[in-house]
């Protein structure tokens, strides 16, 4: 299904040249280097918004197909499409960059801070159209220069160690990715013939047992570092902490998914089988996840370590969803990527006003804010309550979805899981006794609360958490045909019979008994 | 073995007896024979001219010669295109695609390496020709190597190619090392060749031929009984060849040398080795003993991996920029080598391919060594790249995409080479490899990110603790870094900007745009370095 | 008629909403006065869906209304509706009717609070996930208005957030709450598994389907959750401190109506426990043991809310007890007396504590009664009634329960009497220390505070609600009167929704009266005790045992056995495990390849004869390679 406007190729391109505008403004015109890139966000934004209209809800397959040669030689070529699965990664994508900009102050204003952001918006986008598998591993790699800098340049005391660690553990992780593609394609190429990266295509091929688990461990690598997955995690800490607002919040909120979208767009579809083989090990490394870095951030004083650790724990979630290979794990996975990303963005915001006003991350050092600043302290009490999934909230309709759906097929990993569900509460509330109860410290007045504008940057994020939790019907209905497509593919392709697995209600049909 | 082999040293005799001289196609060799003619030229009108030359006379001198060689290697391109591939000079010269690439990348490392070195003398009060006229010989002999279809020949080009080096790397009067330089490479070169020739011996001793196409033909009709002889040559010719690349452990010539020698010349050394090096490297296991690829595809595989480990590795170490990018040149030597390990023509061209750019690459970066080095070519110490980025935007952007370039980061000419070895190395099976070299490659990213880190991450005035970048962070007891030899103290190098004279500017500007245009458009470059696909 | 029911839950919604936006500039008291009415009208419609009910025939009383679907995907697809059935609202009214006049009672009792609009604003909020938890038509859905409650629970507790016992209070209140949550969840996960549906009609439809094994496991699932939610044994401890909170928060949420949403759920679920009678025994035993031990302790307590925190705990466990026996309608009988007199208790105690100026200790009060007669009386009124003094509400309802527990086993009526016994007991030393005996109270102190006058019977807003409960707490056993078949409307009322799963017993009348004797008899004896043992004396250590008074050491032994060691495991995690073992490696890893580097610049001597030898073994190599080679 292709589409009269190239809605894909200019979400790429748009960003990029306004970057390359950017660069090439006198940096001395800090103001139009800030209007720029704001505009030219926004305007990401607007297209996005268009294409979310324009996509037939309904239809599981990719539409807004773009397909141009790139390099003729190695077969790669310019090809994007978007499906269920990538429509609301790219749209929060659009979303939450503008934010990020508004967020950074007067930072907007540097310009190489500007054009790098824009640079990884394009290189993020990227990744959630590309269909092409060397395509996806260019923007894949893309995306790290910007961040590198973002981190370096911009970042708090240790960001050289946090941002060479996060650039080259990826890059090192990658190198396998890289690898994994070109053997794929060349296997394809030996079966029949033809050279080309082009996913669809590549779905096809018929794999050995062992070539598919070694591709599978290939590719998982690249995003298990990505996302992170335990035990792949710890530049995110450092990272994270390191970098500034906009950094930590793009990182956790979008960045972050590549390697889980990478995941569920590439992992199920090319090698079922190896997906089916290997769940187990997946299915555990997520559940460790959820426990260890609900475990971890319970005695975290550093409220950005915090976040990452439970972002750690909620990415495991994910995982355990993307391997559940049920719909409803599955449908939850995507959704709860989008989820994670609006809270985690505004808590890292709220974080970063937080450093404004006291010029630390400590909870140690924050007392009784609660009373200080009020509106701030509200707001935080909501992200925080979806972060722990409270029902109402956008949190808890992923969440639930992923265990629900996962309890079909692998029940243990699932109940383990749950307990993660009480941990969150433990670290987030003592995080939040901490900082915002008990005796205030600071005298009134010394700390301002939400500004217009601060609040201004929230509201978007603060509505639709509450919004996608009691309304997340457009997207589900828009997820759920695309999220049926792969499950499908993998049961028909592993199983060699149409998909059985996952189907509640067996009691039912089947008479009782227990089934794992 | 005697047997097989002393018929045709007989009928050589014969043949001898009766000499006749072959009639010679100047057209074939004519960019060499331009070369050659302009430095002579150059030397001759140095001495004649008794009013002082001004050195950037010379420098036109010399890229006008460069330019006019190639041209004419285009128009040979245009040949081969039209007429195909075809040998002169009684086959000793080889006129197919593989060669004019090479032809044409030399004519081209020669006109940027004579603008950067033009400022450089000018910067460092050189007068005199004598940089430009070895500069063309060196050229010279490496477009020669490139075409030579014959052992013999590609010996001779070799050393018209090592001695202008040679020299060149002891240019410098002025700093020790310089000379230091030029005698370890002397030295080690002048061994490496005896073994080369020594190499030669023992194949024409087993095949009865040095020309290539001969030796081709003989062992892929005669199926050679006891094969050591043939092997040892074969294994002789690889140390020959290894040395003039730098591949382990025939490289430890490598650090000091490029360290040691006058910045310019170092980008030029190693664009022109590694180019007249390798293509007579790939022509001659490729083409010529292809037949016996299992035989030396096990020694190259092993060669490979040990260059691209200690190129990454050796260079995290290192505070002097020259070294550290020595080191760099060296893993890219193993990822040039694992195109050849693949011995498939995918492979041939990635190398080719990865010659080429990395060519640009590597002088661009030495362009800017040479820009920050100031006058004396003192400061190469890290040190000296603190802050750049605040204190010359334009310059730190320009050697952050080429490093970056040089990392293998998408959309630069970088990526698409290392793609295009990787792919070729995958697609031979050889799966091991593939990841080394691409870890080997995540290993070397540390060493340019720590420059990068400086140029950028540092804020002025220099922060303590953790702002040598990544991987110096986290070792502990780390003793201190070997003091680099010319560097000053830390700390003493003039943080002022430095004088970026305008030719430099547009070389830089030019390497820095092939590897970008190229990296995001690379149909052009791709095609054009495929017909070295076409051997003769 | 049935209708409007979905205003019933938007009412009190639309008022937080308010709120939210303008709660500042309304202010005090119009915030206060704003939520009331919204609590209020909700009652009015709650009354209306109610008669409109009750005029449908018996069997049809069911009504299910649904706005949209809130989650589809894959199978699961649930609905938000609301369930108009006599049990739903039966709830809902009492939730409304108890909520509106406890909200009227807030308004004089947070006059002075800086945060007066906050209060009202999660007092609004509570009341509307607590309509939409009883509401609900399924389970999700109630599971949403579940978590609802307890997070306003958590705001409310914490209300005076200065307080870090407040702080924490609020905190152990939200946590352990969660960990009956989680079971919650797994009892979802397996209704869904199972069923397909969560949907409350489509899953006991399903339920013949359903091997036993699932039923029970999904019983005590769900039933782990509600002993979080209602504060049972082992998951009690927080209700004590969760008296934290302002008074009229403890009255509405921790005893009238939140705490009892376990009961509910577990009458809701009847289906299943019929179906799964081991689960049912469990409940059935679990609230016998938990009526005991908090009677218990409560016996023992000092700080007026906090005996009728364990009293609550106590009351509740009551109502499991006749739940798990599957007298369901004796549970929801006893859940609504003791929603009206438990609410009256502590208003009274609010009115008290107000009156001494914050203090909360009965040993320092005292012949209060002369001075507060409004509160002495109502409260007076609630120790009879709860204590089970014959015509009071509490005792119909009690009654109810023992005669159904001897019915099931005696072993339940014994444990159930003795409960009873001490329940008289406490209060009754609650009522004596406040109201009568001498002033025990510094005069100074008491009118140090704010009020600049002595202790009195506060203002009507605070007066009024006093009233109507006492006056619901004497006359509220009329709803279900066991002494003749047409007198216990309230069980035949519910009947359609339990139908025959009810437990039968076939005492005739005579029995009833037998019964009714022996209860009333035993609780005059408590009264009695009470009274000799607390008419004329304040100290009696002999009959507050140091185990009762550090409630059976539960905290303690929760912070011994969980608390710090999980905190150690955690520590060392994090130190060890991430720092030293996952971290450690990554950067090991690194510093072992700089390491490497350090080596190999040793060999790099600079020496030619060095480098000449590195050339000559690399040669050498290649040539033993040859060898291998030659054939």
């Amino acid at each position: 299904m292709t589409s009269a406007f190239p809605y894909l190729t200019t979400l790429i391109l748009l960003p990029a040249g306004a970057a390359v505008v950017v660069a090439l403004l006198p940096s001395a015109q800090r103001r139009a280097v800030q209007v720029v890139g704001i505009v030219a966000s926004l305007a990401v934004l607007g297209i996005a918004a268009a294409a979310t209209v324009a996509f037939t809800a309904g239809y599981g397959g990719y539409q807004f197909i773009s397909s141009h040669q790139w390099i003729a030689a190695f077969g790669i070529s310019w090809s994007l499409g978007m499906d269920g699965i990538s429509l609301f990664l790219v749209l929060m994508t659009a979303l939450l960059f503008p934010i990020a900009l508004a967020a950074s102050g007067d930072r907007a204003g540097d310009k190489s801070f500007v054009a790098w952001i824009l640079v990884l918006e394009a290189g993020c986008l990227g990744g959630f159209l590309a269909l092409d598998l060397l395509l996806f591993f260019v923007f894949f790699e893309l995306t790290l220069v910007p961040v590198y800098f973002v981190i370096a340049g911009w970042g708090h005391e240790r960001r050289g160690y946090a941002a060479g660690k996060f650039f080259l553990y990826t890059l090192g992780a990658s190198a396998f990715l890289f690898v994994g593609i070109l053997a794929l394609a060349a296997i394809h190429a030996s079966q029949t013939g033809v050279t080309t990266f082009d996913v669809r295509a590549l779905a096809d091929t018929h794999l050995s047992g062992t070539a598919g688990v070694l591709l599978f461990l290939a590719f998982t690598a690249a995003f298990a570092v990505k996302a992170p997955i335990f035990p792949f995690h710890t530049w995110s800490p450092d990272a994270y902490r390191e970098a500034p607002a906009a950094g930590s919040l793009l990182l956790a909120g979008v960045m972050a998914k590549l390697g889980t979208y990478g995941i569920i767009r590439f992992d199920l579809a090319l090698f079922p089988r190896a997906v089916v083989t290997l769940a187990p090990l997946l299915l555990t490394l997520g559940a460790i996840g959820i426990i260890y870095g609900a475990v971890v951030a319970a005695v975290e004083r550093d409220l950005k370590r915090l976040v990452a650790y439970s972002s750690l724990a909620h990415l495991g979630f994910i995982v355990i969803g993307a391997f559940a290979l049920t719909r409803e794990a599955l449908t939850g996975a995507v959704l709860q990527m989008v989820n994670h990303g609006l809270y985690t963005a505004a808590l890292f915001i709220l974080i970063a006003v937080l450093y404004r006003r006291l010029g630390t991350f400590s909870v140690r050092e924050m007392r009784g804010l609660q009373r200080r600043v009020p509106v701030l302290a509200g707001v935080f009490t909501v992200v925080m309550l979806a972060s722990i999934g409270v029902p109402g909230l956008n949190g808890f309709v992923g969440e639930f979805l992923i265990l629900a759906g996962t309890f079909l097929t692998h029940r243990w990993w699932a109940v383990v899981a749950t307990a993660g569900v009480v941990l969150a509460a433990v670290y987030l509330l003592w995080a939040y006794q901490q900082a915002f109860q008990g005796k205030p410290t600071v005298e009134p007045g010394a700390v301002r609360d939400l500004t217009w504008r601060e609040g201004l940057v929230l509201a978007p994020l603060v509505i639709l958490i509450v919004l996608l939790g009691i309304f997340p019907g457009p997207l589900l209905s828009r997820i759920g045909p695309s999220v049926t497509q792969v499950v499908t593919h993998v049961e028909v392709v592993a199983h060699q019979r149409p998909p059985q697995v996952g189907v509640p209600g067996v009691a039912v049909r089947q008479g009782a008994g227990v089934r794992q | 073995m005697s047997l097989v082999a002393t018929v045709p040293i007989l009928s050589g005799l014969v043949a001898s007896a009766s000499f006749v001289t072959p009639q010679v196609n100047y057209v074939a060799i004519l960019p060499e024979l331009i070369l050659i003619g302009g430095a002579l030229a150059l030397l001759i009108s140095g001495q004649l001219v008794f009013a002082k030359v001004p050195t950037a006379l010379y420098s036109a001198g010399s890229g006008a010669v460069a330019a006019a060689a190639l041209v004419a290697s285009l128009v040979l391109w245009h040949d081969v295109q039209a007429r195909g591939p075809f040998t002169a000079i009684a086959d000793s010269v080889a006129v197919d695609g593989f060669a004019v690439v090479f032809l044409v990348l030399v004519s081209c490392i020669l006109i940027l390496g004579s603008v950067i070195a033009n400022d450089f003398l000018i910067r460092e009060g050189t007068s005199g020709p004598e940089y430009h006229v070895l500069a063309l010989l060196a050229g010279s002999g490496a477009m020669l190597m490139a075409s030579a279809n014959d052992l013999i020949l590609i010996f001779v080009a070799l050393e018209i190619m090592s001695i202008p080096l040679y020299v060149l790397t002891g240019m410098d009067l002025r700093r020790r090392e310089s000379g230091e330089a030029a005698m370890k490479y002397f030295v080690l070169g002048a061994f490496s060749s005896a073994i080369f020739v020594y190499g030669i011996a023992l194949v024409y001793g087993a095949t009865g031929s040095v020309n290539l196409p001969q030796i081709a033909a003989y062992l892929s009709s005669n199926f050679v009984m006891s094969n050591g002889v043939l092997l040892a040559g074969l294994g002789l010719l690889l140390v020959g060849f290894g040395f003039k690349v730098s591949a382990v452990p025939f490289h430890m010539w490598t650090p000091d040398v490029y360290q040691g020698a006058p910045t310019p010349v170092t980008g030029f050394m190693i664009a022109i080795a590694k180019a007249g090096g390798f293509a007579a490297l790939l022509r001659v296991f490729f083409s010529t003993f292809g037949t016996l690829r299992t035989d030396w595809q096990p020694m190259l595989w092993v060669i490979a991996i040990v260059t691209l480990l200690l190129g990454a590795i050796g260079g995290l170490v290192q505070r002097d920029v020259k070294r550290m990018l020595a080191y760099s040149s060296i893993n890219h030597a193993g990822f040039i080598l694992v195109g050849l390990a693949a011995a498939t023509s995918q492979g041939i061209s990635g190398s080719v391919y990865y010659v080429f750019v990395y060519a640009f690459l590597v002088l661009g970066s030495f362009a800017v060594i040479t820009v920050v080095g100031g006058r004396g070519d003192l400061d190469h110490d890290l040190d000296a790249y603190r802050g750049l980025g605040r204190r010359q935007p334009a310059l730190a952007l320009a050697f952050t995409l080429l490093l970056l370039g040089q990392t293998g980061v998408p959309f630069t000419t970088g990526f698409l080479a290392k793609l295009y070895v990787i792919s070729a190395a995958v697609r031979a099976h050889s799966y091991a490899l593939a990841v080394v070299a691409m870890l080997s490659a995540a290993i070397a990213a540390a060493y340019y990110l720590r420059l990068v880190f400086l140029m950028y991450g540092v804020r002025l005035p220099v922060g303590t603790g953790n702002d040598e970048g990544a991987l110096s962070l986290p070792v502990k007891g780390d003793p201190p870094e070997e003091p680099a030899p010319a560097g000053p103290a830390p700390g003493s190098v003039n943080l002022g900007p430095v004088r970026v004279p305008g030719p430099t500017a547009v070389a830089i500007f030019v390497t820095v745009a092939v590897t970008i245009v190229f990296g995001i458009w690379p149909a052009p470059l791709v095609d054009f370095v495929k017909a070295a696909g076409l051997l003769f | 008629m049935l209708r409007v029911v979905f205003l019933v839950p938007l009412l009190p919604l639309a008022g937080f909403v308010t709120l939210l936006l303008s709660g500042r500039r309304l202010g005090n008291p119009l915030a206060g006065w704003l939520a009331t009415l919204t609590v209020a009208a909700s009652f009015v419609v709650t009354v209306v869906v109610f008669t409109g009910l009750f005029q449908l025939p018996a069997t049809g009383r069911s009504y299910t209304q649904t706005w949209f679907t809130w989650i589809s995907a894959g199978h699961l697809h649930v609905d938000m509706g609301l369930l108009v059935d006599p049990l739903s609202m039966t709830m809902a009214a009492f939730v409304t009717g108890v909520g509106a006049l406890i909200h009227l009672y807030s308004i004089g009792y947070m006059e002075h609070d800086e945060d007066f609009p906050k209060f009202f604003l999660y007092m609004n909020l509570f009341v509307a996930a607590m309509l939409l938890l009883v509401l609900a038509d399924n389970f999700l859905l109630l599971f949403l208005g579940w978590e609802g409650v307890g997070v306003c629970s958590y705001f409310l507790i914490g209300f005076w957030f200065e307080r870090n016992s407040a702080a924490s209070a609020a905190k152990k209140a939200m946590i352990f709450n969660r960990i009956g949550d989680s079971a919650f969840l797994v009892a979802l996960f397996l209704i869904y598994e199972r069923t397909g549906s969560l949907e409350y009609h489509t899953v006991f439809a399903r339920l013949g389907a359903v091997g036993e094994p699932s039923l029970v496991a999904i019983g005590l699932l769900l039933f782990a959750g509600a002993v979080g939610k209602s504060a049972q044994i082992p998951l009690y401890p927080w209700l004590a401190d969760a008296m934290e909170g302002p008074t009229p928060v403890s009255a509405l949420i921790h005893a009238a109506t939140m705490v009892t949403a376990g009961v509910y759920l577990m009458c809701r679920i009847n289906p299943i426990l019929y179906r799964a009678p081991d689960a049912a025994h469990v409940i059935a035993i679990v609230g016998a043991a938990t009526a005991l031990v908090g009677a218990t302790i409560a016996c023992a307590q000092n700080d007026i809310k906090k005996i009728l925190a364990y009293s609550t705990i106590s009351q509740l466990g009551y109502m499991f007890l006749a739940a798990g026996i599957g007298a369901y309608d004796a549970a929801i009988f006893l859940m609504l007396t003791h929603a009206f007199y438990k609410a009256l208790l502590f208003l009274g105690a609010g009115s008290v504590i107000h009156a001494m100026n914050d203090d909360q200790d009965v040993k320092t009060m005292g012949g209060l009664a002369r001075l507060m007669p409004i509160t002495a009386v109502t409260f007076l009124i609630g120790w009879l009634s709860i204590g089970g003094v014959p015509v009071f509400s509490g005792f119909w309802s009690k009654g109810d329960v023992l005669l159904n527990g001897y019915a099931f086993s005696p072993a339940l009526w014994v444990v159930g009497a003795l409960t009873g016994v001490l329940t008289a007991y406490y209060l009754g030393r609650a009522y004596l220390l406040v109201f009568r005996g001498q002033q025990r109270w510094v005069e100074a102190r008491v009118t140090g505070g704010t009020a600049g006058h002595g202790p009195r019977d506060p203002s009507w807003v605070m007066s009024l609600p006093l009233v109507v409960l006492g006056a619901l707490s004497a006359l509220g056993g009329l709803i279900n009167l066991p002494i003749h078949p047409d007198l216990d409307f309230l069980d035949r009322w519910l009947t359609p929704v339990f139908e025959s799963r009810l437990l039968q017993h076939h005492w005739g009348i005579g029995g009833v009266w037998t019964f009714a004797l022996i209860d009333g008899g035993l609780a005059v004896l408590g009264v009695c005790l009470a009274i000799a043992l607390w008419g004329h004396t304040s100290e009696r250590p002999a009959a507050e045992p140091v185990f009762l008074r550090r409630a059976w050491y539960i905290d303690w032994a929760y912070d011994r056995f969980i608390a710090r060691p999980s905190t150690e495991v955690a520590v060392e995690t994090s130190s060890v495990v991430e720092a030293k073992g996952i971290d450690g490696a990554v950067n090991g890893v690194a510093w072992l390849v700089r390491a490497t580097g350090r080596q190999l610049r040793k060999v790099q001597t600079g020496y030619v004869r060095n480098y000449g030898l590195g050339l000559a073994a690399g040669l050498v190599l290649i040539l033993a390679y040859v060898l291998t080679r030659t054939s």
